[in-house]
């Protein structure tokens, strides 16, 4: 989709994406204050094992960073759904205040109904995500249209909003029922267990899967509702088909793993430098790059405090925030 | 003569309390360029909205190819009518040849393929329009005039059997307007294109339209054969403005001319 220009580079721009992925992996299996060498994963991998450093990577580094991988790319590939539904280019589930309604979708269903409703969650959590979503577009829309800026600061509006619903209702909660705050508001793949990240993966899948059904009716999106109507496209029904998912795939990562922002913003900018913005390449590109990306982050933050207080939504912020700055210098600039 | 592909009767249109098309008839038969004159906001681009699905119609009827534009999926609808906008998008973050493919999307199924007739498609559209030299560009990264003829390559890629061209060439210089105007008559003759172009050119209109539909106020001033629209009082009743109609020597097109400080309305 992007042209003669990928040539050479474009053909190897998927093998070295698949390579980072899987590097990362296996460096946040490693690392560790138990050091794991690459050549004991392999065994351990391969033929089981009942040691120590066998037990620690099957039973809690794989499954930690396996969870990663998934929200990385899921939260990646719905910043990449956002941004052409919107055709916003500093969309993003975090920042439109989708994934702040997850967040409390996830936390009503644990605080009043079960809180070991863990294969439960993400859906609930995906019902937040598309009625903050909607909530969002509905406030920024005028009749002349939704403005990019508007959206934004409808979005971090809403974002704060239900920040403070989450600190209400984790504050207010009897102790021990849910994670804590920080877990919440900053994320953590500390809850990465085997069980768990068996519990995400449909999700994730399903919505990978959709997305990449509708990648042509995202391409056609970027010329406006008009020309892509004209071309042939269901506007709208490709529309709400993008923003339910983009919704179940921020929304059911969010029920595992809090709210960690800005990789839904920065990812599909580097995927597009990487790949174009054809979406038929652009999306498995979001997606392992995100799920590099996250799992790097994860493992940057358990090696900076191995006891495990710095939350991985901290590091994303460090890189992310700033790149937001630069993209929105740039995008005012240009409008 | 054959049916035409496109038939409109008493096609009228409501913007709030505003009558932007007042019975508009209209026929655009197979092969046939006919050109949409009229003076802004007298309802060309609303028709072309109308025609192509895009606004409802606010009463009267619209026949494509013989059946109301409701009985149409949205591809088979895109596959008969294509249309290219007056705004070609200033940003769009993808190669001249990756835009232009985006015309075959009604011809592809639900994994969005590109195939060989594809491809072919779009090589011609590229080279018809001239933008083969400037198929890796970045959209983002040419002129406004080439990207006009590359959202004009977008609709001759679409394929479609009637093309609604809105001022398509507003942007262009005498050499590519001429050559857009070749363009839609090689479309005509060659493929059977009912061709529908709005345009502010009285003279290049004359020399290329073999219909002409003048517009005023939302309704149809005049229409028939250049000769027979492009009078001064005609041109007079609509722009409001002088003007001398006579015979191009070289074609035997009519041309018109504006009349410097000759009273006007």
């Amino acid at each position: 989709m992007t042209g003669g220009a990928a040539g050479k580079r474009g053909r190897l721009v998927f093998p070295a994406l698949v390579a980072a992925f899987l590097g990362a992996l296996a460096l946040s299996a490693a690392t560790g204050p138990v050091a794991i060498p690459f050549r004991k994963m392999a065994d351990a991998l391969l033929h089981g094992g009942d040691d120590t450093p066998a037990r620690v990577l099957l039973s809690l580094r794989l499954p930690r960073a396996l969870l990663g991988a998934l929200v990385g790319g899921a939260l990646a590939s719905s910043g990449v759904a956002f941004q052409a539904l919107l055709r916003n280019p500093l969309a993003d589930p975090y920042i439109l205040g989708v994934s702040g309604g997850a967040a409390v979708g996830a936390l009503t269903v644990a605080l009043f109904l079960s809180a070991d409703a863990s294969s439960g969650l993400p859906f609930f959590a995906f019902v937040g995500a598309a009625l903050s979503a909607l909530a969002v577009f509905l406030l920024a829309r005028r009749k002349s249209g939704v403005s990019p800026e508007r959206l934004i600061l409808m979005g971090v509006v809403v974002g704060a909003f239900l920040n403070a619903v989450i600190m209400l209702m984790v504050t207010l909660s009897p102790p021990g029922k849910i994670p804590g705050a920080l877990y919440w508001l900053m994320g953590d793949l500390g809850l990465g267990t085997p069980r768990r990240v068996a519990a995400l993966f449909p999700y994730v899948a399903l919505g990978v899967a959709v997305l990449l059904l509708l990648s042509r009716g995202l391409d056609l999106l970027l010329l406006g509702d008009q020309a892509a109507f004209q071309t042939g496209l269901s506007v709208e029904r490709v529309k709400t088909a993008t923003y339910l998912t983009a919704s179940l795939l921020a929304g059911s990562v969010v029920a595992v793993s809090g709210l960690i922002g800005f990789v839904g913003l920065i990812v599909p900018h580097g995927a597009r430098v990487m790949v174009g913005s054809g979406h038929r390449r652009l999306l498995p590109a979001a997606f392992l790059l995100g799920g590099a990306f996250l799992v790097l982050s994860d493992t940057v933050a358990r090696a900076a405090s191995p006891a495990g207080e710095l939350p991985v939504g901290a590091v994303t912020a460090l890189a992310g925030a700033p790149f937001f700055l630069y993209l929105l210098r740039r995008n005012g600039g240009r409008s | 003569m054959t049916a035409p592909l496109v038939s409109a009767r008493r096609l009228s249109f409501r913007y709030g309390e505003r009558d932007v098309l007042r019975e508009v008839d209209l026929d655009l038969q197979s092969g046939r360029v006919t050109i949409l004159l009229g003076p802004n906001g007298s309802g060309k681009s609303t028709l072309i909205r109308v025609l192509s699905g895009v606004l409802p119609s606010g009463g009267g009827e619209v026949l494509l190819a013989g059946r109301p534009p409701g009985a149409y999926g949205r591809r088979e609808m895109a596959r008969l009518l294509s249309v290219v906008g007056q705004d070609p998008p200033v940003d769009f973050p993808m190669t001249v040849a990756a835009y232009v493919g985006l015309g075959r999307f009604p011809h592809q199924g639900l994994f969005g393929g590109t195939s060989a007739a594809d491809r072919e498609e779009v090589e011609r559209a590229l080279a018809m329009t001239g933008l083969d030299p400037l198929r890796d560009r970045a959209l983002s990264a040419i002129s406004a005039g080439e990207r006009q003829r590359a959202t004009v390559a977008r609709a001759v890629a679409q394929d479609a059997r009637v093309m609604l061209l809105d001022e398509p060439t507003a942007f262009l210089d005498i050499r590519h307007r001429v050559a857009f105007y070749e363009i839609v008559t090689r479309l005509a003759g060659t493929r059977g294109v009912a061709a529908l172009v709005a345009s502010h050119d009285l003279t290049l209109c004359a020399e290329y339209g073999e219909r002409i539909v003048l517009l005023s106020a939302g309704a149809v001033a005049s229409q028939g054969r250049p000769e027979e629209v492009l009078t001064p009082e005609n041109v007079r009743a609509a722009y409001g403005v002088a003007v001398a109609c006579d015979r191009n020597p070289a074609t035997g097109a009519v041309r018109v001319t504006p009349l410097r400080g000759a009273p006007s309305g």
